[in-house]
């Protein structure tokens, strides 16, 4: 049967009781809350004590969707690796019950249970672990059906969706409100903002701002950064000269294309995936470019640079790096 | 006759004979039926996450049957098991048999074998829909269903309209208007959708898995719109079984048996466009259902509607259920794979040991 | 008392071309007739006048006395029954089965075919003789055979008149002389009447007592076979040696 009096601190969703096991845990994380903080935690019954007291709290997140969370989560699933890294590096990987089955970083998450793919969310793991908060991407990552199902349980979902690096640092601190980590969030955003800033700064004083095409994959098409898109504020902010696909929403660019922008610098984004400067070097037509002749064509680990999380600065470094390589960054 | 040689049986036996084969139908209903409780309890029991039998009898007792069951399991396993996978059998179960229905309605319907519920432009309406309705940046939460439902839904029953419409205009038989037209405007819609989808950029997802089709997105509200529709149609189209019988020998001779052919003919489309667009809607584009189902269950009973109808209704049901366990088992597959794994080397089995019954 | 068909004045034009002209008719109820004429003479049309499926045909035309416009389909498909000339299958079908569908304007619409529709329909195969081929896909008969099943599903429908378009096409001279004979039997002993479009001319006079000869939408000769083909008519319509046509 189910408890016909919920507390008071859930609000259900949509006629959907909450399951009593929820009530069982807030109550444990709320009395073990009141043991590892010194500020006053969140009781079943007493309404929230002012300003310490982070939960419930409502946000609002990349979709404009306010999301409520009613007490710090302890089972916290994510649906996309970026997010994976951010809950560990802001301490609250041992409350993670589940992720992707790309999640490689920190080593730890690749352990959790797999509970999306690129397929999608398999829904019966997702609710067979219960969860009390889930962290989705946005902009297609997940189908907006998928969300609104979730939520139909009663679990709640943050949609994050970083279209530059501002929003990365924005999403942090989200991420960090949400899983009652505000603070530690805050300072790592602001030492990241701070290396960004550096680090942008070292590379427009290079000296020279080369044409910079970010090769994301070159089969079947050449697969580079669309405009005003993620990969290519990244470039920009690392002192390069973005070259794009001259549409917003197509990752494709034609060698004509390509031809005629010239890029002084080939950054491999696909070096993972096999591409070397020699090979590029070896393709039909590419000789022409300003890149090949030089052999300024250079790898850099594609995660780091463009992951939405909390390496965000380093992807930044590596890619100055690999457009300024006589840089010298603090 | 003038070589009556053989001594020829009476009246009276040959009537035997021609009524013995009447216990066939039953019999493969009996087992149709049987098999699809044993799915649909299968489909409930067994899944990504294994909940024990004795916690799934529970849940079901409590919420189907209004037991005053204490709960011994947890809230997560009643939500699996009610939920998701209940609903999702049961929306397979309802698919399944729709687009059989459908399927054998278009093949009597157009006397054509190849034909299946999608031939005259109900997919590709239904494709570039929910293209259509991915692309559009609004988002709609009415009774579990999105745009993408909707427009999918509306899209396969205005494609059938548009290649009605256009069809009568030809100035060829009528039956080779329908398929030509058919497949002129499906071309059309598909090249709209090759574009849709071009222009999707990051949404490509999306449409690539309805195209795909899959009962993930299962849900109560879905089923309880769907059902209606695919039983309500099923059952009008069941009660002009006659009018496809006629048609079986041309259309002037079904003119000549009485039937108003083309009445008939509009309203058997009409109906078979609804069922399948109210398929398409819930569960994507799912093949083979459509096409195999029917030819099946005449190998087994013959031609006749009446029979073929409600038959192919419970073999489609039980089918696409056991495809969908399938496809959810090992993570989740497209069902429309599946089906065509399981499907086609079956199918040509049965052809090949088809000897003493009907043949294709 | 049932008299047949009547027509009087039925005329059709597809556009320009007149097909039937002023045409004047009368076939009882019981009468075996044959309809005969040269290609484009009008005899198809004819049939399909007769079956009701000539909106555009002006002129009356009267069922046992009652204009053909108040029949409804399903009442004069149990009055009158077609045979096709081709049938074809999509799917396989049993010989008892295509037979079955001339029980379809008298079956209930719900239920089904019932104990008297499964008798009439054993009645008819034996009727025409094809209880051998029972239980037989009708896809894989011979062409004579698959024409005597589709006879047999018209004789199911329990119908007053058979009308036929050319039945012998198709047929070897042996499955010509059954169906022809099949038919004379049917007229005499059953009393169905009999309206039949033939091609060949000495297979209608052999068979028939009463031959209708249309040419250019108009009945040229209403007779019996020597009234009808004499040497000059046949010259006159065919255009043709009257030697050739031997009887």
């Amino acid at each position: 049967m189910r408890d016909p009096n919920p507390t008071p601190s859930y609000r259900p969703r949509r006629g959907t009781s909450i399951p009593r096991r929820f009530a069982a845990l807030v109550a444990i994380g709320a009395i073990s809350l009141a043991g590892c903080t010194a500020a006053a935690a969140p009781t079943p019954t007493a309404s929230a004590t002012p300003v310490a007291a982070e939960f419930p709290a409502t946000l609002v997140d990349d979709e404009g969707t306010s999301v409520t969370i009613p007490a710090e989560p302890q089972r916290i699933v994510s649906l996309s690796p970026a997010n994976t890294e951010t809950v560990f590096a802001l301490g609250a990987g041992s409350r993670m019950v589940g992720g992707t089955d790309a999640d490689d970083y920190p080593a730890e998450a690749a352990a959790l249970p797999d509970v999306a793919s690129y397929l999608g969310v398999v829904m019966e793991q997702l609710v067979s672990l219960e969860p009390d908060l889930v962290l989705a991407l946005g902009n297609g990552g997940e189908t907006p059906a998928d969300v609104v199902r979730i939520r139909a349980f009663g679990i709640p979902v943050l949609v994050l969706y970083a279209e530059d690096v501002s929003e990365v640092l924005a999403d942090i601190e989200l991420i960090g409100a949400a899983v009652g980590e505000a603070d530690v969030a805050a300072t790592m955003t602001d030492a990241m903002q701070a290396r960004i800033d550096a680090i942008s700064a070292a590379a427009g004083a290079a000296g020279s701002r080369p044409r910079t095409f970010y090769e994301l994959g070159a089969e079947p098409e050449i697969y580079g950064p669309a405009d005003s898109s993620f990969a290519a504020d990244m470039v920009a902010l690392a002192g390069g000269e973005p070259i794009t696909t001259g549409s917003t929403t197509a990752y494709s660019i034609s060698l004509e294309r390509l031809v005629t922008a010239d890029p002084e610098v080939i950054v491999l984004g696909d070096a993972a995936y096999g591409a070397t400067a020699e090979v590029v070097a070896a393709r039909a037509g590419w000789a022409v470019m300003t890149a090949v002749k030089t052999g300024a064509i250079r790898p850099v680990d594609d995660v780091i640079v463009t992951r939405p999380g909390p390496r965000l600065a380093d992807g930044l470094a590596a890619l100055a790096l690999a457009i300024h390589p006589e840089l010298v960054l603090p | 006759m003038n070589a009556g040689a053989a001594a020829r049986p009476t009246p009276a036996v040959r009537l035997g004979r021609l009524e013995a084969l009447r216990h066939r139908p039953i019999l493969v209903a009996c087992g149709g039926l049987v098999a699809l409780a044993v799915v649909i309890v299968a489909g409930v029991a067994l899944g990504n996450v294994p909940v024990p039998v004795g916690e799934t009898i529970g849940i079901l007792a409590g919420r189907l049957l209004g037991w005053p069951v204490t709960a011994t399991w947890p809230a997560s396993a009643e939500t699996i098991v009610f939920d998701l996978r209940l609903p999702r059998v049961l929306t397979a179960v309802v698919v399944g048999a729709g687009l059989a229905v459908a399927g054998t309605t278009l093949q009597g319907l157009l006397r054509n074998p190849l034909a299946d519920p999608y031939v005259l432009g109900t997919a590709s309406g239904a494709a570039l829909g929910a293209a259509i309705a991915v692309l559009i940046p609004v988002r709609l939460a009415l009774l579990g269903f999105g745009l993408l439902h909707l427009l999918a839904f509306v899209g396969a029953l205005l494609a059938v309209a548009v290649v009605w419409r256009l069809s009568r205009t030809t100035s060829l038989s009528s039956l080779t208007a329908l398929l030509l037209t058919g497949y002129a405007v499906g071309s059309l819609l598909a090249a709209g959708l090759s574009v849709a989808m071009y222009a999707s950029g990051a949404q490509l997802r999306q449409i690539v898995f309805y195209l795909l089709g899959g009962f993930s997105g299962a849900s109560w509200p879905q089923l309880a719109v769907a059902t209606p529709l695919v039983v309500v149609g099923s059952l009008l189209i069941l009660a002009r079984a006659r009018s496809l019988n006629a048609l079986l020998i041309g259309e002037e001779a079904a003119a000549n048996l009485g039937i108003a052919v083309r009445r008939e003919r509009a309203i058997l489309l009409a109906l078979a466009a609804l069922v399948t667009a109210a398929a398409v809607a819930v569960s994507g584009l799912i093949g083979f259902v459509g096409l195999i189902v029917p030819h099946l269950v005449r190998l087994l009973v013959g031609p006749n509607a009446r029979v073929v109808l409600p038959l192919a209704a419970i073999v489609g049901a039980v089918f696409l259920a056991i495809a969908d366990l399938l496809a959810r088992i090992p993570g989740e597959l497209p069902v429309g794979v599946v089906t065509a794994i399981v499907g086609a080397p079956f199918f040509l089995v049965i052809l090949r040991r088809a000897r003493g019954g009907y043949e294709v | 008392m049932p008299n047949g068909y009547e027509l009087s004045g039925v005329s059709l034009a597809y556009g320009k071309r007149t097909v039937l002209d002023g045409l004047d008719l009368h076939v009882g109820a019981g009468e075996c007739v044959a309809v005969l004429g040269p290609n484009g003479a009008g005899k198809s049309t004819l049939l399909r006048v007769l079956t009701g499926h000539a909106p555009e045909r002006r002129g009356a035309v009267h069922l046992d006395g009652i204009p053909l416009e108040e029949y409804s389909r399903e009442t004069l498909a149990r009055r009158v029954a077609v045979v096709p000339g081709e049938a074809s299958l999509p799917f396989a079908a049993r010989v008892e089965e295509v037979v079955a569908l001339g029980r379809i304007p008298h079956e209930d619409p719900f239920r089904g075919m019932r104990a008297a529709d499964h008798a009439a329909v054993a009645a008819a195969i034996e009727r025409v003789g094809i209880a051998d081929l029972v239980g037989r896909d009708a896809r894989r008969l011979s062409q004579g055979e698959r024409q005597l099943v589709v006879l047999a599903m018209a004789l199911a429908q329990s119908p007053r008149m058979l009308i036929l378009d050319e039945p012998t096409v198709h047929l070897d001279l042996r499955h010509q002389v059954d169906v022809m004979e099949l038919l004379v039997a049917l007229n005499a002993r059953d009393g169905v009447g009999v309206v039949a479009v033939l091609h060949d001319l000495s297979l209608a006079a052999h068979f028939f007592s009463r031959l209708i000869l249309l040419d250019h939408g108009r009945v040229v000769a209403d007779g019996t076979p020597d009234e009808v083909l004499s040497p000059e008519r046949i010259r006159a319509v065919y255009g043709v040696d009257p030697a050739l046509v031997r009887r």
